[in-house]
């Protein structure tokens, strides 16, 4: 479909979309594996009950940035599958459990949502960087995904109003 | 040191082997497969107060369901092994690492004779199991004070049997205590020992084997980390103008090429994410990240947070 210029562009980056959470994953501490949960609180201001960014403990910057709850796109796990675009010597699989980001979700154009707020189950969330990949990472797993992640690692998010979430739940701009 | 996953394992069996050694099963409670582990592999265990131990793997390496390791009681020690004693029983949750390993089988050799003495037996019964299975040269020498003292000489015996030689210094029967000069006297170019045990057992393997290759004898050792200390201030030069940057002790060197106008990426500024990794030409840098394993600090440093003794020169 083309859209003529002088359509009226809406105010947020992506026109239409609303996509659903996937996946919940919190860590206890820095380098502990991920659990997965079924349900989960978010607390506003502070992060995902259990989750290190909650508790404070985790392995990550102290430059000023906003991580209570970290994002990344399930389209953008499919992509290192299939080794696209082909950085690597092959496929890398990198399952929800992995990635060590909180939330794995399904249709959210993540890279629009710098600044914008939307809502996951009862909570909302802001968008506030883009995630920098880390060797943190590719040493845990101990597979290439520096590269294979950059520019597509996700998204750090501060949480404006609190609740309870669930896989399933839609993701909705406002 | 590389970062390593760390995984809250359930203790599925324990038992007493003996000589205030336990050892442990453990399993993952979701996974049926465990981070797959070459002979001669350790973990960590994080201990419940913040302290870090390493074990080293003791079971059969090809049997990924489960991890074993053994702790013997060392009363007089740092406190590691008592506290694994007193809150590791069968039921309980143990934080431990995925493996990593120091201490590898060489491709190379044609003969692998294991020398362990007592609770440094663990990599090498890992070792053992591998290597018969494979059906590779090897030979075992154990030494302990008697054999009520040798903790897994029960399945030693059964896997190795004559291939393997008890060395008990405390009993009036048998050879005694471990003679290294003689064991390993006479061997071919093709043979590699591999020792694990306390210090003076390393040192009379690596008396006995100094005319030997290096590449050739293997003791197991534990790399510590930098210690952390004061930073003190040192001195960055860059190879390609000869400009000398000082660095003071507050500052770290990732600030100071900022604010020479050589620009570095960086992302975290704690040592973990590794995007201010800076090629090194000479001198002596104190490694303080979790991103370099040891062939990444022969050629490079973290600036965010690594420094240098004196002068370092970077190959920019």
């Amino acid at each position: 479909m083309t859209i003529p210029l002088s359509t009226p562009l809406p105010e947020q980056g992506a026109p239409a979309w609303r996509g659903a959470l996937l996946h919940i994953h919190i860590a206890p501490a820095a380098s502990y594996e991920m659990e997965e949960l079924t349900q989960a609180r978010l607390v506003a201001g502070r992060g995902i009950e259990g989750d290190r960014y909650f508790l404070g403990n985790g392995t990550y910057s102290q430059l000023p940035a906003v991580r209570e709850v970290t994002l990344i796109e399930s389209e953008v796990l499919e992509a290192l599958a299939r080794n696209d675009p082909p950085l690597q010597a092959g496929p890398v699989v990198l399952a929800p459990h992995e990635h060590r980001r909180n939330l794995t979700v399904r249709g959210v154009p993540l890279g629009h949502l710098v600044g914008r707020r939307f809502r996951v189950g009862e909570a909302v969330l802001r968008g506030a960087r883009i995630n920098f990949p880390c060797k943190y990472l590719e040493q845990l797993l101990d597979r290439p995904l520096y590269l294979p992640l950059y520019n597509r690692a996700g998204l750090n998010c501060a949480i404006e109003t609190g609740g309870v979430i669930r896989p399933g739940d839609a993701i909705e701009p406002l | 040191m590389s970062a390593r996953l760390i995984m809250k394992l359930d203790v599925v069996e324990t038992d007493e082997l003996g000589g205030g050694v336990r050892r442990l099963v453990l399993r993952h409670p979701r996974r049926p497969l465990l981070p797959p582990a070459e002979p001669g592999s350790h973990v960590d265990v994080h201990l419940g107060d913040g302290r870090v131990r390493q074990y080293s793997l003791c079971g059969d390496p090809a049997d990924t369901s489960r991890y074993v390791i053994a702790v013997k009681l060392e009363r007089e020690g740092r406190g590691g092994s008592r506290w694994v004693h007193e809150h590791l029983h069968q039921g309980a949750v143990a934080h431990v690492s995925a493996p990593r390993n120091h201490f590898r089988l060489s491709p190379q050799a044609t003969h692998h004779v294991l020398v362990a003495g007592g609770i440094g037996v663990t990599p090498l019964l890992a070792m053992a199991r591998h290597l018969v299975r494979a059906g590779a040269g090897v030979e075992m020498h154990y030494g302990a004070p008697s054999p009520d003292a040798a903790p897994f000489l029960p399945e030693l015996e059964a896997l190795l049997g004559p291939r393997l030689q008890g060395w008990w210094s405390r009993t009036r029967s048998g050879r005694g205590r471990f003679d290294a000069a003689r064991v390993l006297a006479g061997r071919d170019p093709g043979t590699h020992v591999y020792v694990c045990g306390p210090p003076g057992l390393l040192d009379s393997v690596r008396g006995a084997t100094a005319h030997w290759a290096p590449g050739r004898v293997h003791a197991e050792s534990f790399v510590p980390l930098a210690p952390a200390g004061p930073a003190l201030p040192f001195e960055l030069e860059i190879r390609s103008t000869g400009q000398v940057l000082p660095v003071p002790a507050e500052r770290s060197a990732l600030s100071v090429l900022r604010e020479a106008g050589l620009i570095v990426a960086s992302a975290c500024e704690i040592g973990v994410c590794g995007a201010c990794e800076r090629p090194v030409a000479a001198g002596t840098v104190l490694h303080r990240d979790v991103v370099l394993d040891e062939a990444g600090r022969a050629r490079s440093m973290m600036t965010c947070v690594s420094r240098g003794q004196g002068r370092v020169v970077l190959d920019l």
